[in-house]
């Protein structure tokens, strides 16, 4: 028998909670369930530690836990319905002698998982599907599973083996004039080299997806193309040509209504203004591509992402109230859809806030940070990330020895990585700290 | 010397094109389904003295707010209407000009009239509009030009490093006595106070006029600090005792030798964690996390909570000897409701701090927004005074803080003031529905607790929430 509930209990505190979880893949909708119903102690909204608060000294209440409970196994058990039903499907296929159904009931599978975050499981269908779909006299199943595995390769950070995905998905639909699958095998295979920093070739691959868009009319892929190479001109350094990119994608998806897309172009804008250094237009083009995000389906990723970039604006001009509400309202998303990455990103960015006043308590923010990029989310990446900005909040605080260790932690880090650009930076950082 | 105070503050931009008879800049954003709002707004334009634009859906209108100055943005909620009083505000919130946000909805719930009202929304109208609702609305927006202003009084704050004591009610003179009787000591203070009633402020001006005044003073928030780092901020660690001690640190305790460790919300230690407080105090003695060497430490220890200690050290949640320890002498600290006119003289206080800092020249507050600020439940009391008056500084455009600069909340409270400049005539259900969602706020959604204080049973509190869409 359980105990009975003891009335006016505190809640329990997450870092308190979260230790108690081991580390299992099987828990992790747990996890989830117990980061996303986590609540601010009311009593220490206006107390001295409000301004500090973080993820770890949220509460939590055990029994609310176990009244989600249901609806999570709920959702689970959906989930595996569907893939179930999905592989019986398949099997069906197979006893009618129906190759395509059976590929595209696993590329379904596959599907079910990316959309749940569990990239690396739809790999596995997508793999089995690819199998079956080269083993077929119509090419078209195996130029759809080419396309799935190379977006779950890119995904995953598997860039070499994504690209030779999208290659051969590229080479196979233009042989069979398949318009809209070589399209996206260009724009992965953009993706896949800006993700490796390959600029030319990504720019290359962009250029040539927006040549077969325009030949075919799509819109779409035409603006999304576009945003791209925004994207990409903006990394480079060439503004100019970001700004004539993102202007003729605008033009293109406002007619059309496409919020997401108008939103994801804004954001991009707002990026580009700050580099201009035009600090007015970029905060309207922010606060603009949240209003259209108001008319998208919902996207709490883009959402936050979009309120940390108009915190980071606030923050570079001092406005240290502003960033704030930014940040918490970010936080606030990035907790509610357990937006991990988003949220090492907040606590950094609280952190470098706390810094500029001149407050050691900061560290905290830092702490949380690394906590939550070593456990809940694991990525060296992030981690090295917020020694940087860890070192840099310490040596504004003035210890220079512990700024010192942090800033060679995160080239450790970035060396093993290979985080190339943020190597170069940090040493930089190294070397001023020195002279 | 501080600059003059400025008897009669010229009004702001807004506050100007208000009280001048020419039209207001009304941005209407109504997309179809409207209702003809559009239409008739223009049909009226003239009689009611207002210039219409049109945009057609928020992020136009974001776009145009951007571009240009408004007095009045009228928007059509559409099904989402919650979420989008909600957008609405936000959209609003930074734009030039700090235009006022007018809502109209079809049918709308009273649970929407008061969610728009407790953001600070201008009105809620019901579409098809009527004329005479858009009149008063329109007729509040230029009382805004009404409000007095009344000059700064003289608050004399007592500087305390980078903060400052300023009150002189009873209440708070009784804590000064108090304050200056413990400071020559070197007794160890137990401050107690709800949260933002100055309890640091307190302790730094007991080490400035003690007798370590020349030594540091070092505060330690317990509860912002994750458990497991908390005992190594405190104490110090060796290099490497353990993941992430990258150097040698000194802890608060080294750090403050000679001086004052204030320990805030130190019902947020561990029981692990207190008796080695308590050995710290008794011995007078730390070791370093990871570290061999006993060392030496002579400081005044200040700790202050915002709970019960007693009820904590009931749940076993506190050691009781270390309470005895801390509580040598106990100085608690009045809420902000229980000062009284000091509201006026921090409000004057933080309006000319803020200023300076932001270089704004702020000489007065009007009446009606000096209302707003005494009729709010200040349940962060000075602290969450401070940051209302920050943030009203940094969005004021002159002379004059006025009710259009304060936040969102504090505006949606002006409903509840007595004299409401040209309020409607409000029915019985509707006076009801206010009432019932202000005390089920005070007591956060307790229904329980909400019936309680409403005098009836919860089943009828339940059916009355239905009911009014609370």
């Amino acid at each position: 028998m359980r105990e009975p509930l003891v009335q006016g209990v505190p809640p329990l505190r997450v870092e308190k909670a979260l230790a108690l979880l081991p580390d299992l893949e099987a828990l992790a909708p747990l996890r989830s369930l117990l980061v996303s119903i986590s609540r601010p102690d009311e009593r220490a909204l206006w107390s001295s530690s409000g301004p500090y608060l973080t993820l770890g000294k949220r509460g939590v209440q055990p029994e609310e836990l176990r009244r989600r409970i249901p609806q999570v196994f709920h959702r689970i058990a959906g989930h595996l319905e569907a893939l179930f039903t999905a592989y019986v499907e398949a099997l069906e296929c197979q006893q009618r002698g129906d190759g395509v159904g059976v590929v595209e009931a696993l590329l379904t599978a596959g599907r079910l998982e990316e959309g749940v975050g569990r990239v690396a499981q739809a790999l596995e269908w997508y793999a089995v599907a690819l199998r079956v779909s080269q083993g077929l006299q119509d090419r078209h199943p195996e130029v759809g599973t080419l396309q799935a595995l190379g977006r779950a390769c890119l995904r995953l950070g598997l860039y070499a083996e994504g690209a030779r995905h999208y290659q051969r998905c590229l080479a196979l639909a233009e042989a069979e004039f398949d318009q809209a699958a070589a399209i996206a095998a260009c724009e992965g295979l953009g993706k896949i080299a800006q993700a490796q920093v390959e600029w030319v070739g990504a720019e290359a691959w962009y250029a040539r997806g927006v040549r077969l868009a325009e030949a075919s009319g799509d819109q779409r892929r035409i603006g999304g193309l576009l945003h791209e190479l925004a994207t990409l001109a903006c990394r480079k350094g060439d503004l100019a040509a970001a700004g004539d990119y993102l202007r003729r994608a605008r033009a293109l998806f406002e007619p059309l209504t496409e919020a997401l897309a108008m939103a994801q172009v804004l954001d991009t804008q707002g990026q580009l203004d700050v580099q201009l250094g035009r600090q007015q237009a970029a905060a309207a083009a922010y606060r603009e591509a949240l209003a259209w995000l108001q008319r998208a389906p919902r996207e709490p990723s883009l959402e936050s992402g979009i309120r940390l970039n108009l915190a980071r604006l606030h923050l570079e001009a001092g406005r240290f109230l502003e960033a704030e509400e930014e940040l918490r309202r970010a936080e606030q998303l990035a907790i509610g859809d357990t937006l991990m990455r988003q949220l090492v990103e907040i606590y950094t960015m609280l952190g470098a806030l706390r810094g500029r006043q001149l407050d050691e308590t900061g560290f905290v923010f830092f702490e949380q940070a690394i906590e939550l990029s070593r456990t809940v989310e694991p990525s060296s990446l992030a981690e090295a990330q917020v020694y940087e900005e860890y070192g840099l909040f310490q040596l504004r605080v003035g210890d220079r020895e512990t700024a010192r260790a942090y800033l060679e932690r995160a080239r450790d880090i970035y060396e093993s990585t290979g985080g190339a650009t943020e190597l170069e930076h940090v040493r930089k950082e190294l070397q001023q700290l020195s002279a | 010397m501080k600059p003059p105070v400025s008897m009669e503050p010229s009004p702001s931009p807004a506050a100007q094109r208000r009280a001048q008879p020419g039209p207001l800049r009304v941005l209407v954003v109504a997309g179809e389904g409207s209702g003809g709002l559009l239409q008739s707004l223009r049909q009226w334009a003239p009689d009611l003295a207002i210039e219409v634009e049109a945009a057609p859906d928020l992020p136009r209108a974001v776009r145009q707010l951007a571009a240009q100055r408004w007095d009045i943005v009228l928007a059509v909620l559409g099904e989402r209407a919650d979420d989008d009083v909600t957008w609405w505000v936000e959209a609003l919130r930074g734009a030039a000009g700090s235009p006022q946000l007018l809502t109209a909805a079809h049918r709308p719930s009273m649970g929407l009239v008061l969610r728009a009202e407790k953001l600070g929304v201008l009105d809620l109208l019901s579409l098809p509009a009527r004329r005479e609702d858009l009149q008063r609305a329109l007729e509040r927006v230029r009382a805004v030009a009404t409000e007095v202003p009344l000059p700064l009084p003289e608050a004399e704050p007592h500087a305390v490093g980078p903060y400052a004591l300023v009150g002189q009610s009873p209440a708070m003179l009784e804590v000064y006595k108090l304050m200056a009787r413990v400071a020559q000591s070197s007794a160890t203070v137990l401050v107690q106070g709800e949260s933002g009633t100055g309890k640091e402020v307190i302790a730094r001006a007991i080490h400035l006029n003690g007798a370590k005044a020349s030594g540091p003073f070092v505060a330690v928030n317990c509860a912002a600090i994750p458990e497991n780092l908390l005992e190594s901020e405190l104490f110090g660690h060796e290099k490497g005792a353990f993941t992430g001690a990258v150097t040698r640190k000194t802890g608060r305790f080294e750090q403050a030798a000679n001086g004052t460790l204030f320990l805030d919300e130190i019902v947020d230690m561990s029981l692990a964690l207190q008796a080695k407080i308590l050995r710290a105090v008794q011995e007078r003695e730390i070791e370093r996390v990871g570290g061999t060497d006993t060392i030496p430490v002579d400081v005044r220890l200040i700790a202050a909570t915002n709970r019960d200690l007693n009820e904590a050290i009931k749940q076993g949640r506190f050691r009781e000897d270390l309470y005895y320890r801390l509580a040598v002498v106990t100085i608690r600290l009045p809420t902000l409701a229980e000062r009284g006119d000091d509201l006026v003289l921090l409000t004057a206080y933080f309006v000319r701090h803020f200023a300076e800092r932001y270089g704004k020249r702020i000489g007065a507050f009007s009446d009606r927004a000096l209302e707003l600020l005494r009729n709010h439940t200040w349940v962060g009391n000075v602290r969450e005074l401070r940051n209302v008056i920050e943030r009203a500084v940094i969005v004021a455009t002159d002379e004059t803080l006025r009710v259009e600069h304060l936040p969102d909340e504090l505006r949606g409270e002006e409903a509840a003031l007595p004299d409401r400049p040209s309020g409607a005539h409000l029915t019985l259900a509707e006076v009801e529905a206010r009432h019932i969602a202000r005390v089920l706020a005070r007591t956060k959604n307790q229904i329980g607790a909400a019936a309680e204080v409403l005098g009836i049973h919860r089943n009828t509190l339940t059916r009355k929430m239905k009911e009014y869409g609370l």
